[in-house]
């Protein structure tokens, strides 16, 4: 720690709460060097200031000066609670956690007990192996859910397994109206070779006041296939920060589409890593916004190694003064030959004080490559309400069907019936309200 | 049914129309032919009430009301349909969703009851299979990814399903192969009877071997410069608008 150089108000805040932190995780002692390691590239980074490359698009500022305690992680959450958000068909297989930290007795195994196995990181190769990725972590945020993180928690899926259910994760948070907390989940994933997966994260509050800060990690062995859906349904006055990051082996296909309600501030980090041959990687998302909600995407994915495929497409309906960024690189490397890259981003904006910002960007250095990227910025298209007014639909109920639509081509890319037809009554509902 | 008298029409302040009247009753096909340019689309684009066009002068009335005056979602409602020629892909809204939403705000407005969701798949069913359009369609999204004749055959099924008093074709055979072709004409003559009309705008004659039309019109710059009946679409096969344009 450097104490020499005077820290900014709101980085020594951040620093004060993590001695509180330290002392009240004591029992967990084991991630200390992980804590400290973390907190150490936090100071080193410090929080982003405007023209920050990670936060061009990002205002930060609030959310930094707030007075965060730490979040009670030994809370309670009534069982109703928490089965009011399991969606159907994950009933015996969620993992639950509350305030950031894994709740066993909130979640329920039975049904992928055979292949699925959960533990606290225990190997010191592990801690060692997170420790040494935080060498290469810019996103400060990030580096703070490291230094926060009360526990890590590893999912393993043994090798050939196929998990016939999907599983549920939900990310529950007490929150406090009164007074702002915080908290951060960590989460590690280790796919075994040729194992198959689907899982469906959702984040929600029990009431608004807080800051979730979340990282996780996928390694995908060879030959594996993830399908992960993403729900983003925090109520308004929270901040929800998340960084995905997917390590990709020979053949692997990992495909995720997130959803996002919006918030305060929303932010979610993918970072992607295709490091054999073959490997295929989908991330689409979609939010629609209203009031002052926000969400933020920033993306890079990494073709490290030939024949890999990646495909990005980003929808957000955005209306009153809601503000949608994405910040998105596709790098293709030295070697990466015949990799198949396209990026898509498409914004329908429904008010004069709506805001989005796009950087859509590729870097390649292979020279035999298909790599594509556009991004738009529109409203309604006039042809598409000519057409379904000429058949009778009226001007109002044409913009509504238009909106819902642009919307749900990506909500329509779920395979769950259970999480599209939640969104269909949450996220689409929006745009019922909201007068569009 | 359709009274048209010396129409004008502009767009973006360039007159295109330039003089139409035009008289079209219950149970009559009119084939509007003409050269590229001749303002065949822009006749179809005014009466289905797209915005970017304007009438400058002359009037257009059907069933007695001023059409002018209507919008685009009275006039379907008012029994007009228009066939695009080149219809508008529409992502995220279902085909078979969509066309229901049409059919009720036909039927509502009409002081009908909404249709039965089980007894609209029936006669959508019925409908497809009459165009021979795979199942598949009703799960796709309106015209999404569809090829251009997918896109056509759905502009048909559209009419089957409005039931439309007047319909103006803009087109429809252009992306056609010669069967699909058939199959869109055999629908549509399954659909006429001596209660609705039909206007088909078409560059070539080749549709109006399966369509017979009562009367053919040629446009030319704007204005009808030739009407006669389906033997003046022979001679236009034969002889070239050349024929047509030179001599007036």
């Amino acid at each position: 720690m450097s104490d020499t150089l005077a820290e900014p108000a709101e980085e020594m805040a951040f620093l004060d709460l993590h001695k509180k932190f330290i002392e009240a995780n004591k029992p967990n002692s084991a991630l200390l060097p992980l804590h400290e390691a973390a907190l150490g590239r936090f100071e080193t980074l410090g929080f982003p200031h405007s023209k920050h490359e990670m936060y061009t698009f990002v205002n930060t500022k609030k959310l930094v000066a707030a007075p965060f305690a730490i979040s009670n992680t030994s809370t309670s959450i009534p069982e109703d609670v928490i089965e009011s958000h399991i969606f159907s068909g994950c009933e015996n297989s969620c993992l639950v956690f509350a305030n950031g930290v894994y709740n066993p007795s909130l979640s329920k195994l039975q049904a992928i007990e055979s292949s699925v196995k959960i533990s606290s990181m225990s190997e010191k190769d592990d801690l060692d192996q997170v420790i040494a990725s935080l060498e290469n972590e810019n996103d400060v945020f990030a580096c703070l859910a490291n230094a926060f993180c009360a526990d890590t928690m590893v999912v393993e899926i043994s090798d050939k397994a196929k998990v016939s259910v999907p599983i549920q994760v939900l990310f529950i948070s007490t929150g406090d109206v009164s007074a702002p907390v915080m908290h951060s989940s960590r989460l590690i994933w280790k796919v075994g070779k040729l194992a198959e997966l689907k899982v469906i994260e959702k984040y929600v509050g029990v009431q608004a006041g807080y800051f979730n800060n979340a990282v996780q990690d996928w390694m995908i062995s060879e030959g594996a296939g993830v399908v992960l859906t993403q729900v983003q349904a925090d109520p308004f006055d929270a901040w929800n920060f998340s960084k995905t990051r997917v390590y990709q082996k020979r053949n692997s296909r990992f495909h995720s589409t997130n959803s996002s309600a919006g918030s305060a501030l929303v932010r979610h980090h993918f970072e992607a890593r295709l490091e054999e041959e073959g490997a295929e990687l989908i991330l689409n998302g979609v939010s629609v916004l209203g009031g002052k909600e926000q969400v933020h995407n920033f993306v890079r994915i990494h073709h490290e190694a030939p024949q890999c495929v990646s495909h990005q497409h980003f929808k957000n309906v955005i209306n009153d003064e809601g503000r949608s960024s994405f910040d998105g690189t596709v790098i293709v490397n030295q070697g990466a030959q015949l990799t198949n890259s396209n990026q898509l981003i498409n914004n329908l904006m429904l008010s004069n004080s709506c805001h989005a910002d796009n950087k859509p960007n590729l870097m390649i250095f292979a020279d035999d490559v298909k790599c594509t990227h556009g991004a738009t910025i529109g409203q309604i298209d006039d042809e598409q309400m000519f057409y379904l007014q000429t058949r009778g639909l009226s001007e109002k109920f044409a913009k509504e069907l238009l909106t819902r639509g642009f919307a749900e081509s990506i909500i329509q890319t779920i395979e769950f019936p259970e999480v599209v037809n939640e969104l269909s009554n949450t996220l689409l509902k929006k745009l019922e309200a909201s007068n569009v | 049914m359709l009274e048209i008298k010396d129409l004008h029409v502009g767009v973006e302040g360039n007159e295109i129309i330039k003089g139409i009247s035009l008289s079209i009753n219950k149970g009559e096909i009119h084939a509007i032919m003409g050269p590229n340019g001749s303002g065949k689309s822009t006749l179809a684009k005014i009466l289905s009430g797209h915005p970017a066009y304007e009438a400058t002068a002359g009037n257009i009335t059907f069933e007695g009301k001023d059409l002018l005056e209507m919008d685009a979602e009275d006039r379907s409602i008012a029994g007009i349909f228009m066939g695009f020629q080149y219809p508008v892909e529409v992502p995220g809204v279902n085909n078979a969703e969509f066309l229901r939403m049409a059919h009720n705000a036909r039927r509502v407005n009409a002081g009908e009851e909404e249709i039965d969701p089980l007894d609209f798949d029936e006669l959508l069913s019925e409908k497809m299979k009459m165009l021979g359009m795979e199942k598949k369609y009703k799960e796709r999204n309106l015209n999404d990814g569809f090829s251009g004749g997918e896109k056509k055959k759905n502009e048909i099924l559209q009419m089957a399903i409005l039931e439309p008093k007047l319909s103006i074709l803009d087109e429809t055979d252009s992306g056609l192969d010669i069967d699909a072709l058939r199959i869109v004409a055999e629908g549509v003559n399954k659909f006429r009877s001596e209660n609705n009309a039909l206007i088909l705008i078409t560059h070539y004659q080749r549709l109006l071997d399966y369509i017979k039309p009562d009367f053919v019109h040629v446009l030319s710059k704007g204005k009808i410069i030739k009407s006669g009946d389906k033997a003046l679409a022979l001679e236009l096969e034969s002889q070239g608008y050349d024929w047509v344009t030179s001599s007036n």
